[in-house]
């Protein structure tokens, strides 16, 4: 079962990428472009890589240390300048994001961060942040610009000329390297862009100004202005001592690096800047630098009003996720005073409720609650909304979704890196059985704030902001490695994590408190700590990290898949009994691969859709934007994804379970699509432009029956027009799963009788019927009797005896079957019950070829058609009767005892009339549900097929056996017989009106259905003319023989030669033949009928009609063929 | 009541399931502190915890795993249960949908988990019900869920014949009160056979043999490595 699974989405896989064999997204093995500059940078989504230029840097020597010689000619850093539509970076690392550029040129990083997160030197720059551009004229280069920012200008009270004074205007130059044309290019794209972000430096200036950094640096004249918030420290105090912090020295050393190389959004990156992350923040600083190197704050600087915004929107809603969150938010952080207040649990509260509202997907998980309670000490609500929507999306995607894929994920690659780096420690835990992830998983998901002191915790967070989830591993990694020997000691997962639990407690003290060396000895634990993950564990980049993830990704998702697949599989409830283990599994594989496949099409044709659209608008740079990184949803261990199937999916679902659903007529989706706008509108789905995909995928179209459309219903319990698991279970189990005849029997009746009053009417009988052999010609399955041959035709036993299911040379049981359901159309409506008998008497005899009477009940079929629930034929007609008068209603029992009794012989001649006078389409009928299973049990092949060929004409384990490809040669309908030359076009004008006509043509089935219908009614009105002539009814086998001898199905069954099956002239019905039974009243009903059509088209609209019957017009046109 | 007693003692894994808020966690607090109060542990993934219970004739040491209970953590859960000998399945009577969650993972157990692990299920939060009144209820309490106007809403009738027909341990309890909360792992105690005390946790799982080895050492550690604080037991 689970190879099987995995069979089946690897093929889903490799149709969506046919290179790939793992079950990898087309993201993640080759990832974007965009994306990856966007991951470097830092910068939102909607940004894209349009220009580079190599380049080189020069920044001024600052104010402060003018008199400094060494720095008189200021710092110089060559590198690469990016623009994107919003953003211009500067990189130190050479990566290249052109489109020409290799793959391993745009991710082959260097630097600290390895193309996680801003590394190296440089910067990056809002366009709304650059005040001002000068070209400089230069001698050596053809392009030297200076840049000019709003760095510490943004408060209109302060003077230009001002800042100048105080020399705080910051300034830079960059020599763009490269040919006249490439400068010219990118100049050009820079001139764009600055003036784009004109419009947005308002709201850079509202952004900022949250910031501390601002306020630290305000001017002489605004020092009365109160500082922005940052956070709940600035009320509670900020974890820690912080003279032992040594608070105030990083705060000069920080305000001093942010004067000389520009605070908030305008700061650039020099060696010192990353020196000075890793010994720490300072207090106040710290949420702006997290929010700045996480690159939350542009996503801030994107939409600054959103958090408001969120909140104000779902104001007073309730959900699921706000209810978890009340239950966390007093035991997040609880040690912390800011969460024994008010203040702060609200902050904290605001802040995951807006979060949840935002991404539903996530909503709420345990463990966001101490991380963004842990934010919240040091940024502003909207800082830890934004950073918190960094984290989920970027920094560590997956960790919290519903399924958690991403924490598992990481547990992995985690346990592969302890493998790899300390196999001692690896083989021990192997052999005491401790799990290593129970252990770490907290560490992980909670960022250790929930494991270490928290002035430790933040510490990490430090650096993790700058350098992203492989500092993560990195300190994991030396945890294991300082205590290793303790560890090795360590036999049981108590003894473990109590080892680690005293060493988190120890951090604060000396790593060598036996040192003779005082330098030695004041080296903290942490500071040991620190050391070992980024110097020992130097190896472990965001490449490797990226690489094993990739490398276990599949296997974390089959596992999740399988709890999935085993908790959904045990919670299906008692009808899911009746499904064997085997089965259930199958099911449920089917369920969501169907899901998944369908998901896959519609994304890659969005995706296309989106390509095409800008091709034809923008330039080909903007192709690789967009909807990357959303290609990989759907799949059940990535978390939420659609659970519920829509007609369309049912329909594919029923294609890979059984032949019948599989169409006849492959590659006419498209026509298809076109009547689709004809069905009643709760079947429409959004059907998606078949431009280069197919709809259906790899997989065998699906059919489209009316009989599909009422399963459907029948299992939508909830009527939403969408199928759970549970619907199907629930669905397949009723008829499969009890393996009994009467319930098949009445599981069908049900199907037909809309209105639930226990009576099928004549339009249900016929629509009953053309479902019948809309359901065998593919060939019956399951076991069917030799005796068979006694029944229906005139027992050619020799023919009979052909195998089941396959091609059948001659007449074969799934021939017989057809005669079968004829047989079953003319019992039925002998012993249907007059829904009128006050009206039966005067019009008992009444002529029955009048082809007006008949375009009559076919405009109630029409009616009926268009509202399937309403079933208010009664009513329609006028007659007045409620439907299921008390009359009626105490008829059908005594019939049916009385029928059931001694079978079909004591038929009185009363009920014959009665029955006379049924055929009449001007009469209404019904028939209920014991005479339905009377009828269908007066025939073996019929019984049969409902005890066994129906049930077991779903195949859920194995899937559609392969014999039954999706051409239309194994069709043992009357579609294959004889006229496959012919084209199918002109039938559509015979059939009367264009609705109906272009309904043929478009759905072979249907079509088959129509003349089958047509045909049957014509047999009925001869049938009637029996009657009338020797006023009884078929009342022995034998009988019903003879009947069939007339009925086009049998003729052609049993006139031919009987020779090989691939003979279509041994199976057709001769057009002679045709001509015979049906030339007469065709064509003197011709033309009426015709007009009838068109005239009762119109008020519904054009509805085509499945089973409006393709009468004959045109006498070369014969009902069966194809 | 002490370590001092030479019995012979062994290492429990005992896990606890359960929907959210059903008061696993408070469960967990009652036995191993004999205290009630607004959980100041957030349960990432799970808490560890241990505490001892000594039955005459052996000293029991439970190493508890207390799991996060929100729906998105049930995928972790495996992990650990893995090797449990015991598992706490808690409900609250106050809640159908919570035994409903409960039946679910006693099937996942059942299939899952180590084959002859003894499950309890507990339905906690028994103060909220008006049978909690009378001070040891014969179980036969309130069936009918409204009559009383508490807010019981699972009969113990049916939690009870459920827990008869999967052969689990049952009992109601308050975390609060503390009713039959030490009962509960005293009964544990009791179920858990000699036999897999002997051959420590894990029996019947897929060990490998390096992991049957050092079995027996296991327990002698277990013994000498005490981390002392919560040594007095609770039963």
């Amino acid at each position: 079962m689970f190879s099987n699974f995995t069979n089946i989405v690897q093929k889903a896989q490799q149709f969506i990428d046919p290179t790939q064999g793992l079950n990898l997204s087309n993201s993640d093995r080759n990832p974007s472009k965009a994306s990856l500059f966007q991951n470097q940078f830092r910068i939102p989504s909607t940004q894209n890589p349009l220009h580079e230029i190599n380049a080189e840097l020069t920044i001024p020597p600052s104010n402060q240390t003018s008199g400094d010689k060494d720095h008189d000619r200021g710092w110089h850093y060559a590198g690469k300048l990016h623009l994107s539509e919003g953003y211009m970076c500067f990189s130190t690392t050479p990566s290249s994001f052109a489109q020409s550029a290799s793959v391993s040129t745009s991710s082959a990083f260097t630097g600290q961060t390895h193309g996680g997160g801003p590394s190296g030197n440089g910067f990056t720059w809002p366009l709304c942040a650059i005040r001002r551009v000068e070209r400089l004229n230069s001698q050596n280069f053809q392009f030297a610009l200076a840049f000019t920012t709003w760095n510490g200008l943004l408060y209109e009270d302060t003077k230009d000329t001002k800042a100048k004074q105080d020399g705080r205007e910051q300034r830079i130059i960059i020599h763009l390297a490269g040919t006249r044309q490439s400068c010219e290019r990118f100049c050009d794209g820079l001139k764009k862009g600055l003036r784009a972000g004109v419009g947005s430096v308002g709201k850079l200036r509202k952004v900022v100004a949250e910031d501390y950094s601002e306020y630290l640096l305000r001017t002489e004249d605004r020092k009365g202005i109160s500082p922005p918030d940052a956070g709940l420290g600035m009320i509670f105090r900020y974890p820690g001592d912080p003279k032992k912090l040594r608070d105030r020295a990083k705060m000069r050393l920080w305000a001093e690096y942010l004067r000389d190389n520009g605070r908030n959004v305008t700061l650039i990156r020099q060696p010192t800047f990353h020196k000075l992350i890793r010994v720490g923040l300072p207090n106040r600083l710290r949420g702006e630098i997290w929010e700045l190197t996480s690159g939350s704050i542009f996503l801030r600087l994107e939409n600054p009003t959103q958090y408001e915004e969120t909140l104000a929107k779902f104001e007073g809603q309730d959900s699921l996720a706000i209810d978890e969150i009340e239950k966390d938010l007093n035991r997040s952080l609880p040690e912390y005073p800011g969460f024994q207040s008010e203040e702060g649990i609200n902050r904290l509260r605001r802040v995951l409720v807006a979060y949840s509202w935002t991404n539903t997907d996530v909503g709420y998980c345990q463990a966001m609650n101490i991380v963004v309670a842990a934010l919240l000490i040091y940024m502003s609500e909207a800082q830890a909304f934004f950073l918190l929507s960094a984290l989920c999306d970027r920094l560590v995607p997956g960790y919290y979704s519903t399924t958690m894929y991403g924490t598992l994920l990481d547990q992995k690659v985690f346990e592969g890196l302890v493998e790899k780096t300390m196999p001692i420690l690896w083989d021990h835990l192997v052999k005491s059985d401790v799990q290593l992830s129970v252990v770490s998983l907290p560490w992980f998901l909670s960022l250790y704030i929930n494991s270490m002191p928290l002035v430790f915790a933040f510490r990490v967070l430090d650096v993790f902001f700058v350098e992203g989830p492989k500092v993560l591993f990195q300190v994991g990694l030396a945890i294991l490695r300082i205590n290793g020997e303790e560890l090795l000691d360590a036999t049981d997962d108590g003894t473990f994590i109590s080892v680690l639990k005293s060493y988190f407690s120890r951090l604060e003290e000396s790593a060598h408190p036996k040192s003779e060396n005082p330098k030695l000895r004041a080296v903290t634990r942490f500071q040991e700590l620190m050391v070992v993950a980024f110097k020992e564990f130097a190896g472990i980049t965001h490449n490797s990290i990226t690489e094993l993830r990739l490398k276990h990704k599949d296997a974390v998702l089959n596992n999740i898949e399988n709890f999935a697949k085993r908790t959904a599989i045990r919670n299906l409830g008692p009808d899911s009994k009746l499904l064997s283990t085997e089965e259930l599994g199958a099911l449920y594989d089917r369920f969501y691969n169907i899901l998944y496949e369908r998901q896959q099409r519609d994304m890659m044709l969005q995706q296309d859709k989106i390509r095409k659209a800008k091709q034809s608008r923008a330039r080909a740079s903007e192709i690789f934007s967009g909807g990357q990184d959303e290609v990989e949803k759907g799949r059940v261990g990535l978390g939420p994804s659609t659970s519920h199937m829509d007609y369309d999916a049912f329909r594919e679902f029923l294609a890979s379970t059984s032949k019948w659903a599989i169409s006849d007529s492959p590659g006419s989706s498209r026509r298809d699509t076109m009547s689709e706008s004809d069905r009643p509108t709760r079947y429409q789905s959004a059907r998606r432009p078949t431009e280069s995909i197919s709809p259906w995928g790899s997989g065998p179209e699906p059919a489209e029956h009316e009989f599909l459309q009422r399963l459907f219903k029948k299992w939508d319990v909830d009527g939403n027009g969408q199928l759970t698991l549970q619907n199907v279970v629930t669905g397949l189990a009723r008829i499969k799963g009890r393996r009994d005849i009467m319930g098949t029997i009445t599981y069908f009746f049900e199907l037909y009788d809309d209105d639930n009053d226990g009576k099928v009417d004549r339009e249900g009988i016929l629509r009953l019927s053309e479902a019948l052999l809309f359901l065998s010609r593919r060939g019956l399955e399951g076991s069917l009797s030799p005796s068979a041959s006694t029944l229906a035709l005139n027992g050619d036993a020799g023919v009979v005896r052909e195998s089941q299911g396959s091609l059948p040379p001659g007449a074969s049981a799934n021939e017989r079957f057809l005669g079968s359901v004829s047989a079953f159309i003319r019992r039925c409506f002998e012993y249907a019950d007059p829904d009128h008998p006050n009206n039966q008497a005067s019009e008992k005899f009444q002529t029955e070829n009048d082809a007006e009477d008949n375009s009559n009940a076919f405009a109630i079929g029409d009616d009926e058609d268009e509202d399937e629930e309403d079933g208010g034929e009664e009513d329609l007609l006028g007659f007045g009767s409620p439907s299921g008068s008390p009359s009626k209603a105490q008829k059908p029992p005594t019939l049916a005892t009385e029928d059931t009794q001694d079978s079909q012989r004591s038929v009185s001649k009363a009920k014959s009339e009665a029955a006379n006078a049924a055929l009449d389409p001007a009469h209404p009928l019904h028939m209920t549900l014991p005479t339905f299973r009377m009828v269908v049990l007066a025939d073996e092949l019929l019984e049969q097929f409902f005890e066994s060929s129906f049930p077991t004409s779903f195949h859920i384990v194995d899937g559609v056996p392969s014999t039954a490809s999706p051409s239309a040669g194994g069709l043992t309908t009357f579609s294959s017989l004889g006229f496959g030359s012919r084209p199918p076009v002109p039938i559509s004008p015979a059939a009367g009106g264009a609705g109906r006509g272009l309904r043929g043509v478009m759905d072979g089935i249907i079509t088959d259905g129509m003349r089958v219908a047509t045909e049957v009614r014509r047999r009925m009105d001869e049938a009637q003319k029996e009657l009338e002539k020797n006023a009884l009814p078929g009342q022995k086998p034998d009988e019903d023989e003879e009947d069939d001898e007339d009925i086009g199905i049998a003729v052609g069954v049993r006139r031919g030669p009987g020779g090989a099956s691939g003979d279509s002239d041994s199976r057709s019905v001769k057009s002679s033949d045709l001509d015979l039974l049906s030339g007469a009243d065709a064509e003197a009903g011709a033309v009426k009928e015709q007009e009838a059509n068109l005239a009762d088209k119109d008020p519904h609209g054009g509805k085509p009609l499945p089973h409006r019957p393709a009468t004959t017009n045109e006498p070369g046109v014969v009902e069966f063929e194809g | 009541m002490s370590e001092s007693a030479p019995k012979p003692s062994s290492s429990v894994k005992l896990v606890l399931l359960g929907e959210a808020a059903v008061g696993k966690s408070s469960l967990v607090l009652r036995f191993v502190n004999n205290d009630f109060q607004e959980n100041k542990e957030p349960t990432i993934g799970a808490a560890f915890l241990t505490q001892k219970c000594n039955l005459p004739s052996r000293t029991i040491k439970f190493e508890i795993w207390d799991t996060a209970g929100q729906e998105r953590f049930a995928s972790l859960a495996p992990m650990y249960y893995r090797n449990a000998q015991a598992a706490l399945v808690v409900y609250d009577l106050t809640k159908p949908t919570s035994l409903v969650k409960a039946k679910h993972w006693v099937a996942e157990l059942q299939r899952q988990a180590s084959p002859g692990i003894v499950i309890a299920l507990v339905g906690n939060k028994l103060d909220l019900t008006s049978d909690s009144k009378t001070a040891d209820s014969d179980e036969e309490g309130a069936d009918g869920e409204d009559d009383s106007g508490d807010a019981r809403k699972v009969s113990t009738e049916e939690a009870k014949a459920y827990a008869e027909e999967e052969s689990l341990l049952f009992f109601e309890t308050s975390a609060k009160t503390g009713h039959n909360v030490s009962e509960v792992f005293t009964a544990i105690a009791n179920a858990i056979p000699e036999t897999s005390l002997k051959s420590a946790r894990g029996a019947g799982a897929s060990n490998t043999a390096a992991g049957r080895a050092s079995e027996e050492q296991r327990v002698n550690l277990g013994n000498a490595r005490e981390s002392g604080s919560k040594d007095n037991c609770a039963c």
